[in-house]
Formats: C-alpha cells, structure tokens, sequence
C-alpha cells in the first residue's frame, strides 16, 4: 500500500526525521511559550540590565533587563506565525493563479504567467521594504507583505503540474460528463499537485522566517516591546563586542529553525516522491 | 550661528562637538608661541554619521553639513568659551540707546579663501541673500525683522530694527557668505556648495561623497594659523562601526553611546590612546503630546503622564546614570535655567488620582481605564535608528501600564516620521529631543504661530499667556528683564506638560590622548579647536605643503 510504502520510507530518512523533530520542538516551543518562559519577556527591569547567561537568566539578560530566554522562547512564535501565514498566503495565492494558468492555457496563461515574469523581475527583499516602508511595520504587514510577494514559485510550479494532468483521460471523462470547472480543478486536479506544493511550502517557511528576521533586524517588521529573533538581534548588534549572548541565542534559534524547515522539506521530497 | 533649532541634530541624540561657534581668542598668543616652537601639523579626524548635503551654511540645515561648514566661514559675532557674545568678522559693535540699531566696525585684514578681501559689500550681500524669498534657507526669520541695512563705508554696517529685538545681535553670527562668487548666482546649485569659498581658519580640501570631507588650515587666516594642518570628517553611519575604527586609531574624536561609556572604555586599549570627556550636552530628550488630540486636551492628563514617567529609572537604566532630568526646555546652569517650577516626581498614585478626576475610570475591569465607553490607549512614536528612544518608549509603555494606559509603539523611518506623521499632526504622542540653542528665544518651538506644516511647535501647543510672554522677552534686551518673562514661561509650561521633559543627557567625547590645550568648557569641547594642537613627536599624520 501507498501509504505504507511512504511510512517505511520516512522512518528511514534522516533527513525527515530530523527536521521533523526540530520543527515539532520548536512548535511544541510556541504552543507552550508561557510554560517555558521563566520571566515576562516584556518586563524591564534596571537592575538586571546586560547580565550574562545564568542559572536565572539561562540566555542572559538585554539592555532593559529583560529575560532573552523567555523573549527568544516567545520569539518563536512570532517566527513560526509570519512562516506559516505568509507561506500561506503566498501558496493560496500561487496555487489559485497556477490551477487557472496551467488548466485553461492559451490567453489566459499568458496573462498570468505576464505578470509572474514582471513580479519576478523585482528583487524580492527589496520590494518587501519598499512596502514595508510605505505601509508602516506591523506583523499583519509583514505577513501580508512576504505572503504577497512570494507566490511566483508556487504558481510556475502548479502550473506545470496541472499542465501535464489536464489531457489525462480522466480529467476528459469528467468533463465529458458535464462537471463544473471548479469542481475538475479542485477535486480532480488540486490532489495530484498536492505534494509539490507541500513541499514547497515547507521550504518557504524556512524562507519567511529569515526575511521577517530581516526585517526585525532593520527595525521594519515587529514593532517592539514584542519579542522577535529578529529585533532581539539588533540589541545585540549594539553591545556584540561584550555582551555576545544578545546575538547567539537568537542567531542559533533562527538558524536552527531555518535548517529545521529545510531539513524537513528536502526529506519530504524523498519519501513522496513516488518514483524509485 | 547655530541659531535654529536642528531637527536632524535631534534626531542623532549624541550631540558632541556641541557649541559649534566658538573660536576663542584668548590663546591666540600662546598659539602663536607654539607655532614659534614649530608643533603645527597633523590632523584631526572627526567622525560623522552622515555625508553632509552641501557646504553653504546658511542653505543647508542638516547637522553633518553645520559640523563641517562651521569652519569655513565666520559670522560677525561669536561666542567665547563661557557663551559670551564677542567679535568674529566685527571688531566691534556699538548699540543705540533705543536699542533698535546696531553698528557694526568689520575687521580689516580679512581675506575670503581666493585670496579676495572680505568687506561689508558681503555683509549685505549675506542680508539680502538671507530674506530672499527664493533662498532655502530656514533661518530668515530673523533677518526678515530688519527694516533698515546701511553700509556707510567698506568696513562699517548699520542695521536698524522696528524695535528691539533681543536675539538680534546673535543673528548676526549667521555665517558670511562671498559676494563676489555667489552674486546673480542660485546659491543652491552654484558650485560653492561642493567647493566652499569663506573666510574662516580652514578652508576646504576635497569631498569624497559619502566617504570624506577634508578641511586644510587656512595660512592667512585673520585670526592666525590653526595648529591642525587639517580636520577630516569620515562619514561612518553607525555608531558602533565608529567605534571600532577608534580604537583602531583611525578615527581620533567620537561622542560615544552611554553603553559605549559605560560598558567599552576600561579596556588598555582605549585608555591608552584616548582620553575621555562629559559635560553635560545643550539638548533635551522629551515625550511630546498632541495637544489637538482630544485625549491630551485636559492638562491633568498630561501631568498624570509625567507623575507616571519615572525619569530618573530612565536616566539611570537606559543612560547608564549619564545626564540629569529635565524639567523645562532650558539646560540645568544656564543663566536661563528656572529650578523653581513644579516638579512631578515619579508617583503613579498621583497619577491614578489625577486621571480619577478628569473621569478615567477602568468600569469593565479589563485593566484599562475607560470613559464614556473609550479606552484609554494611544500610539507613542519615535524614530528608527536611536535605540535610545526606542528603549524609553518601551520603558514608559510598561509604567504606563500600571496606572490603566495602553500604549502602543511604533517606530518608523526618520523621513516618513517627519514628512507623513509630525508635519501633518498624525500622531498622539512622540518620544523626541531637541537641541538647546543659546539664545534664550522659544519663540520658534512654543509660540501658538508656529503651529502648522514644516513649523517646529508641531504639537500645537498654544497658551495665550506664553504667547506674550514670549513676545516680550523678544523686545527685551536688557537680559534681567528678559529672564523674568522666560522664567515665568518656565512655570507655566511645568504646569501644562505640553512634554513630558525626561533628561538632559551628558555629551560622552572619547579624544585622542595626542591632542593637548584641550580644554571643555560650556560651549563645548572643540570651541578653541585652533589652539589644539599635538607635539612632534606625536604627529600621526603627514601633509607635503
């Protein structure tokens, strides 16, 4: 069985199974920030400003006296938010655009596939903050934000699937027997590019998360007193030269992460694939 | 000459090379001295956070052009070390006793940098240049109160006034620009703003966008030769890049961040090479509220708002202890200076109680208090690239959270900061700074005309009272009298609390060790940069003559 085949394979690829775990821990991380954290990542406190990892402090302190564990803890869920919304975004978007591209052909995927090339022609990060800049940073803008500029992929990619499943017989028979568009493109379509999309998916997560980093970095994404890797960042950009751990927990956080979704994303692509 | 409050000098907070003017005299004989004893030679190298916008002084207003400028040109009075007005290009100047003309004697062995000799041609010239409508400049409002400039021969000016106008003779510090280059000429695109001509001790070497600016000093300077050979300004746009090429000796003057100071400075190899100087820096750091939005239109709120502003917490925390709170817009020590004006100490049970009065009650229990159904919460903005503010916006956003109000924070990029939200009045309150300027005059940022787009009381701060109070101190010369109306202004700003006042903060100069006759007085650090200079052995840097 399919299924079987797929289980035995995942169990067998440490790829997956390691980038599996990371992003269920750092998931788990974000379901249960106010567990872990040990201190309101918002509280200031100026007796305990820029201290060093300790047994109450496990990641040290900023320059406010707040507690970097607990913020790069709460951090985690700002990150894997923007990089599941946006990537969301982006992928209804992509996939919406790819159905109609790749099933209808002719005028219609020229249009569409137009307006790809002319998005695609804009460096992405910068349009991100040209936007950014003009809208006024927020998460929802953020998420918005990358959401809307990164859909390309995800409809090239639908789009060629759909174009080799469309004059398949069964994709003829249905609309032989008179189903609707939307029916054919969602129920009969949609499924068999599925995994694709997932995978890509994933692998843009790892992408969103290091942009709305960026962005926090720059003082364009989150707005403070919100913790994000990101902004956590900047302080430590500031006071690097003696006080490192402001830039290493959130730094191995973003990496971790980043190398997570990769990680899981490549190794999906080896147990779906249907072929070998 | 830095007679306007700068916007941008504000916004870079770390103000050092603060009194910009002050070219004193008193050492010129020991310069000359050392000059004897052949210890001219090196250079200064300053660091700027950015490139400047040109080098004319009177069209420019941003503060890397001014740190530059400043020492290309002369105005015809100065200040001295302790702020007292003297002579520049004047030699003297005598005062009428209606106090409504002022006659200036110039110098007369004043040479412009091409060799062409300085008169009062070019006194008018800087006048007339000044109140033409089709000059970008921000600093005409003064020169637009003249209604009489008589040159009554090449080295005697006399300007009259309608009436008297105290800030009038510090106007005339206003930088003295060449006629003979810029006549008949758009000053903004003439040439002179990349390649300066002027009179004063360094004359301009080579601009390199974005990277430097060189200053040579100038061989015939009327004042006698600086002992620099020459200033560079480096533009570095970060402070902590800056700090790095300090300490790898390739920049020689820096004002430093209070974690810098405080957290960076005990190492060997910055104590070696550099010496370190605070006094405390001609500027103010402020929560200002829109007094068009109804929110702040009751005075208890905004004095709720400061009780609930724990300054000294901010000093101490953010400042790392370096600067002291701020009660009005005057520096602590200054003859200007009113101590007697209320004082909200941090208490937010007072503060409680006031919003308890003016009808803010939390009815819901949600924790945020609400009248006639609309909870108290607004938005506090600041601008990127000063964590300074960032972290005080973030400090007064948890305080404020106790007594009931929400706050949000939004930090935004400095151009749309001030072009889309405080030009257009879209905001509720902001975490800013100002330069303190030394004249006294608040008329520009607390008088009720000056509310309005690209107009400096952008909060709209209006009181009929400091209105007039404002407009008789500027009738006033004799400085007693005038103090009398500023003093009252004083008390009634602490009663109103158009800002939270937070802290003047200390200017933190990190200098290198091999410059001597340095010598920090209240116009600043650089104010006798002609008389520093660094014995032969020292000298670090080469020029071929």
């Amino acid at each position: 069985m399919a299924r079987k085949r797929v289980i035995n394979k995942a169990k067998g690829n440490i790829l997956f199974l390691a980038g599996a775990a990371i992003v269920a821990f750092f998931v788990f991380v974000a379901v249960f920030a106010p567990l872990i954290a040990t201190h309101d990542p918002a509280h200031i406190d100026f007796n305990s400003v820029l201290l060093p990892p300790s047994s109450v402090y496990y990641f040290g302190t900023d320059e406010l006296g707040r507690d970097i564990f607990s913020r790069v803890v709460y951090g985690t869920r700002i990150s894997l938010f923007v990089g599941f919304v946006a990537v969301g975004i982006s992928v209804m978007i992509g996939t919406v655009l790819g159905l109609i591209s790749g099933y209808f052909g002719g005028f219609t995927d020229m249009i569409v596939m137009r307006f790809v090339d002319i998005m695609l022609c804009f460096p992405s990060f910068f349009l991100i903050l040209a936007v950014i800049a003009f809208l006024n940073p927020s998460v929802f803008n953020v998420m918005a934000v990358i959401g809307l500029t990164s859909w390309m992929g995800v409809t090239r990619l639908v789009r060629a699937e759909v174009m080799s499943v469309r004059t398949r017989d069964y994709i003829t028979a249905a609309r032989i027997q008179g189903i609707s568009t939307a029916k054919i493109l969602f129920k009969h379509i949609f499924p068999n590019v599925f995994t694709p999309i997932f995978i890509t998916a994933t692998l843009g997560i790892a992408g969103a998360i290091l942009t709305e980093s960026a962005l926090s970095f720059l003082g364009l994404g989150v707005q403070p007193p919100v913790p994000s890797w990101g902004n956590i960042l900047t302080a430590g950009k500031d006071n690097i030269l003696f006080a490192w751990w402001l830039s290493f927990f959130p730094g191995i956080a973003i990496f971790i992460t980043v190398l997570g979704y990769n990680l899981l994303g490549e190794g999906l692509r080896d147990v779906l694939d249907p072929k070998e | 000459m830095k007679k306007i409050v700068f916007l941008l000098l504000a916004v870079l907070c770390v103000s050092f090379l603060s009194g910009c003017e002050d070219k004193n005299k008193e050492g010129g004989k020991t310069a000359e001295k050392r000059k004897a004893e052949g210890v001219t030679g090196d250079a200064l190298v300053i660091s700027t956070l950015g490139d400047a916008s040109g080098l004319i002084y009177n069209i420019t207003s941003d503060s890397a052009s001014h740190e530059v400028s400043q020492y290309i040109y002369n105005g015809l009075v100065k200040f001295d070390k302790n702020l007292n007005i003297i002579g520049d290009l004047a030699e003297s100047w005598e005062i009428s006793d209606d106090s409504k003309t002022i006659t200036f004697k110039l110098k007369k062995n004043v040479k412009w940098h091409d060799g062409e000799p300085f008169t009062a041609d070019d006194v008018e010239f800087t006048y007339k240049f000044m109140i033409d409508n089709s000059t970008p400049t921000s600093y005409d409002a003064d020169f637009r109160l003249v209604t009489g400039f008589q040159v009554i021969d090449p080295y005697t000016v006399r300007i009259s006034y309608a009436e008297p106008f105290a800030p009038a003779l510090l106007s005339w510090s206003m930088a003295v620009i060449p006629k003979h280059l810029l006549e008949g000429k758009e000053a903004a695109k003439s040439s002179l703003m990349r390649s300066p001509v002027g009179t004063g001790m360094y004359r301009f070497k080579e601009w390199k966008s974005g990277e430097s600016i060189t200053l040579e000093a100038n061989e015939d300077y009327f004042d006698g030769r600086p002992n620099l050979d020459r200033l560079i300004f480096r533009i570095i746009p970060d402070l902590n890049t800056t700090f790095m090429e300090l300490l790898n000796g390739s920049v020689d003057i820096m004002g430093l961040t209070p974690t810098q100071w405080v957290k960076q400075t005990d190492t060997a190899l910055f104590t070696n090479s550099y010496d370190k100087y605070t006094y405390l820096a001609p500027s103010y750091a402020y929560i200002g509220y829109n007094m068009k939005n109804p929110l702040f239109e009751d005075k208890r709120i905004r004095q709720a708002l400061t009780y609930a502003t724990p300054k000294q917490e901010i000093i101490d925390g953010i400042l790392f202890g370096e600067g002291v709170p701020a009660h009005g817009p005057y520096k602590p020590g200054t003859l200007w200076y009113n101590d007697n004006v209320k004082k909200y100490e941090y208490s937010p049970e007072k503060a409680k109680q006031l919003l308890a009065e003016a009808g803010w009650a939390d009815s819901d229990g949600d924790g945020i208090l609400d009248k006639d159904g609309k909870q108290f919460s607004f938005t506090l903005m600041t601008n990127q690239g000063n964590s300074v503010r960032t972290k005080i916006a973030e400090t007064v956003q948890q305080n404020w959270s106790k007594i009931g109000i929400k706050v949000e924070i939004r930090v935004l990029e400095w151009a749309s900061f001030i072009n889309e939200y405080i030009d257009k009045g879209k905001f509720d309150a902001v975490v800013m700074g100002w330069n303190i300027v030394q004249d006294p005059d608040p008329y520009d940022v607390w008088h009720s005309s000056k509310c309005g787009p690209k107009m400096l009381n952008f909060i709209c701060y209006s009181n009929p009272e400091v209105d007039q109070l404002i407009d008789d101190g500027r009738h006033t010369m004799n400085p007693q009298e005038r103090k009398k109306y500023y003093d009252r202004f004083q008390e009634i700003l602490a009663e109103d609390q158009p800002y939270t006042f937070l802290y003047v903060p200390n200017a933190l100069v990190a200098l290198s060790k091999r410059f001597r006759e340095v010598d920090p007085a209240p116009a600043g650090i650089t104010y006798n940069l002609e008389e520093w200079y660094v014995p032969a052995g020292e000298q670090k840097y080469r020029f071929e003559k």
